[in-house]
């Protein structure tokens, strides 16, 4: 069971979910401020506006100096001629196990923020799911999905 | 059939029609609309949206064209946009003839030709004859076993007995009674009612014939009418459920073939799926609310064709089967699924999980809506019931696995037991939240081909060390019975029952 190599994913990768959890975390504020526009800051409500930015501050630094780190760390995929194996989640750990022999495509994909740390995503579709690792270096990342579809032909089955 | 072909010119007034039935709500809010605005004649309204419709179905079907070569069925379609579909002999999963009422009148049929994904959803036939339909179908029937040699040899046998079946079995009167009076169609069709009063009613509450019916009513008469209402509602919705899945289900016949089968169905809209039996994905076997107590349930097929409108693959295999048949019926049409297998149930200590789950948010909300609406205390009542909820979905709960078959037994509201061969599992994973980590437990997921998204069999809250024998055992070519593995832990053997679980 354990002679699977696991592969970490590229440590890169935790500048470009702190770079994007800063901005998608901001929507969050939204929150107080909605809270403060609709019930106004009176006595009471000033204190309920304020534990609740508050919270949302503590959540959006959190996710900036703690959740990427973590993300990164429980990151783990392994990739050998009969399947591919996913590890990954924090609070919600998931092992996933997916035959080649089921794999439809590969995908690499690159946003604006990845490619600016030359890093890439691979997504693998199965006809029913589909999985990505988020982040790898381009050069991996490419080495990767090779990897995938040369065993996948090898393993040629219908759906 | 080398030639590219038109349908038959019926397609534009059924392609008209299917525009009708797309934008129902959207027209029917645009007729009462239209009814209302003085400058803009009625009739003008009804005309032009006919008139439209007939000239769209019309070129849809000037602009749709279809042949076969080479094992290919290839379709262009597209007003505007032109779209070239080639379909592959060897990609398809499921062929699927309907013919409604309208075809009927003409004798006519309509083609799905349903490769894996929604992407062949375009590539329906909407009216051609039956021996066209036949023989497109004939043409693009799976190879069998891949023999080229052998099965040109056998071609010309073959086309003298494809129509043979080795055994058909048909669903009896009392059973499709049954079947259309507990059908579960019945929340749905009370989900629909209310979508169509709410959109109607302000448009009727404005009418003077309302104004009269409340003024009929005594006032005090509000809670009796209020239930009147409700039994009303009720009502309407069942016989509504009873009578869709009696036409749906009428005439049904299982016809088991030597590579394939096949299911035909309906009353006024006649329905023809073949599956081959490679393309089967998983078979499930459902025991609704109701029915269960009744001792029936209901089969279900998984196929990767897109199946409904709403993208799932499953389809009824059998509408209706008493629970003691369920095994000799299996045995006669997929013999491979029919087996016991070992398997193993959730720990006693995450009962309290399943509990937790189910009743919570019931709790809650009746909890609030108790203290804000002061409602009466018969209202817990049904946190009690979320509550057996639970423990029955907790009981219900296993995994079990034998050689190439995995069964998943779990519940929502209806019982399924699903079989699943190994090598239709798209995937496998185990998922472990905070707080079950902190018990030891784990859930297992798996994913089959079905439809556009596939669909996930699971169990909850299971030993996390029996959810690591299942990945494992998933790994492997055949997988070793669960007996058969190490029996040192006392606490498993408890917990080992046999599955399906059916005299």
């Amino acid at each position: 069971m354990e002679q699977q190599s696991f592969h970490k994913i590229t440590p890169r990768v935790i500048k470009v979910w702190q770079w994007s959890n800063s901005i998608s975390y901001l929507f969050y504020f939204g929150i107080p401020i909605g809270y403060a526009a609709i019930f106004g800051l009176d006595q009471f409500h000033i204190w309920v506006a304020l534990s609740l930015t508050l919270l949302v501050l503590i959540g959006w630094v959190l996710s900036i100096v703690w959740l990427p780190y973590k993300i990164w760390e429980n990151w783990r995929y392994a990739i050998n001629d009969k399947e591919i194996e996913l590890k990954h989640g924090v609070f919600f750990k998931t092992q996933t196990l997916i035959p080649l022999s089921r794999v439809q495509h590969v995908d690499t994909r690159q946003g604006p923020l990845l490619r600016w740390y030359s890093l890439s995503q691979v997504t693998i579709s199965t006809a029913a799911t589909t999985h990505e690792i988020p982040g790898l270096d381009i050069v991996i990342a490419n080495r990767v999905r090779r990897q995938i579809s040369t065993y996948a032909r090898l393993a040629e089955d219908d759906v | 059939m080398s030639d590219f072909q038109r349908q038959h010119p019926v397609a534009a007034i059924s392609r008209a029609l299917g525009l009708i039935r797309g934008n129902f709500i959207t027209i029917l809010v645009f007729l009462f609309v239209g009814a209302r605005s003085e400058n803009f004649p009625f009739l003008w309204w009804i005309g032009g949206g006919a008139g439209f419709l007939l000239i769209a179905g019309f070129a849809n079907w000037w602009r749709f064209l279809y042949k076969v070569e080479d094992d290919t069925l290839h379709i262009k379609s597209g007003i505007f946009v032109r779209k070239d579909i080639y379909l592959t002999k060897d990609r398809i999963q499921v062929i699927d003839v309907t013919s409604g009422v309208l075809q009927r009148l003409f004798g006519l049929v309509r083609l799905d030709i349903q490769t894996a994904g929604s992407s062949s959803r375009q590539a329906a036939i909407d009216a051609i004859t039956i021996e066209d339909a036949r023989d497109i179908s004939y043409l693009l029937r799976p190879d069998k076993n891949g023999s080229s040699a052998e099965g040109d040899l056998k071609d010309s046998a073959e086309s003298d007995s494809e129509e043979e079946s080795i055994k058909s079995i048909k669903l009896p009167l009392k059973e499709l009674l049954i079947a259309a009076s507990t059908s579960g169609s019945f929340g749905i069709a009370l989900s629909l009612i209310a979508t169509v009063f709410s959109q109607v009613e302000p448009l009727i509450g404005q009418s003077e014939m309302y104004e009269y019916l409340i003024g009929l009513i005594p006032s005090d008469a509000d809670f009796i009418l209020i239930l009147a209402m409700i039994g009303a509602f009720v009502l309407f919705a069942w016989l509504i459920s009873f009578f869709s899945t009696l036409f749906k289900y009428g005439n049904f016949q299982l016809e088991v073939k030597e590579d394939e089968i096949v299911v035909s169905r309906g009353i006024f809209e006649k329905k023809r799926i073949t599956i081959p039996y490679n393309r089967i994905q998983a078979i499930h076997v459902a025991e609704g609310m109701i029915r269960q107590p009744l001792g029936y349930a209901s089969l279900h097929l998984e196929s990767a064709g897109y199946g409904d409108e709403k993208g799932s693959g499953s389809f009824v295999l059998f509408p209706l089967i008493g629970k003691g048949n369920i095994q000799s019926l299996l045995q006669e049409i997929l013999p491979d699924y029919n087996r016991g297998v070992e398997g193993i149930t959730p720990p006693v200590r995450s009962l309290r999980r399943y509990i937790f789950r189910s009743s919570v948010l019931v709790t809650l909300i009746t909890g609030i809506l108790f203290w804000v609406l002061s409602l009466n205390v018969w209202i817990w009542l049904l946190p009690l019931v979320s509550v057996f909820w639970g423990w029955i979905r907790f009981k219900d709960a296993a995994a079990g696995w034998d050689g190439d078959l995995f069964v998943i037994r779990s519940r929502f509201l209806s019982k399924s037991t699903a079989y699943i061969k190994k090598k239709r599992i798209q995937d496998f994973s185990l998922h472990q939240s905070f707080f079950q980590r902190y018990r030891g437990l784990c859930s297992i997921k798996m994913y089959v081909a079905s439809g556009d998204q596939g669909k996930s069999f699971g169990v909850s809250d299971l030993e996390l060390d029996d959810g690591y024998r299942a990945l494992d055992e998933a790994r492997k070519e055949t997988a070793v019975k669960i007996s058969d593995m190490d029996k040192s832990e006392i606490e498993l053997k408890n917990r080992l029952i046999h599955l399906p679980g059916w005299v």
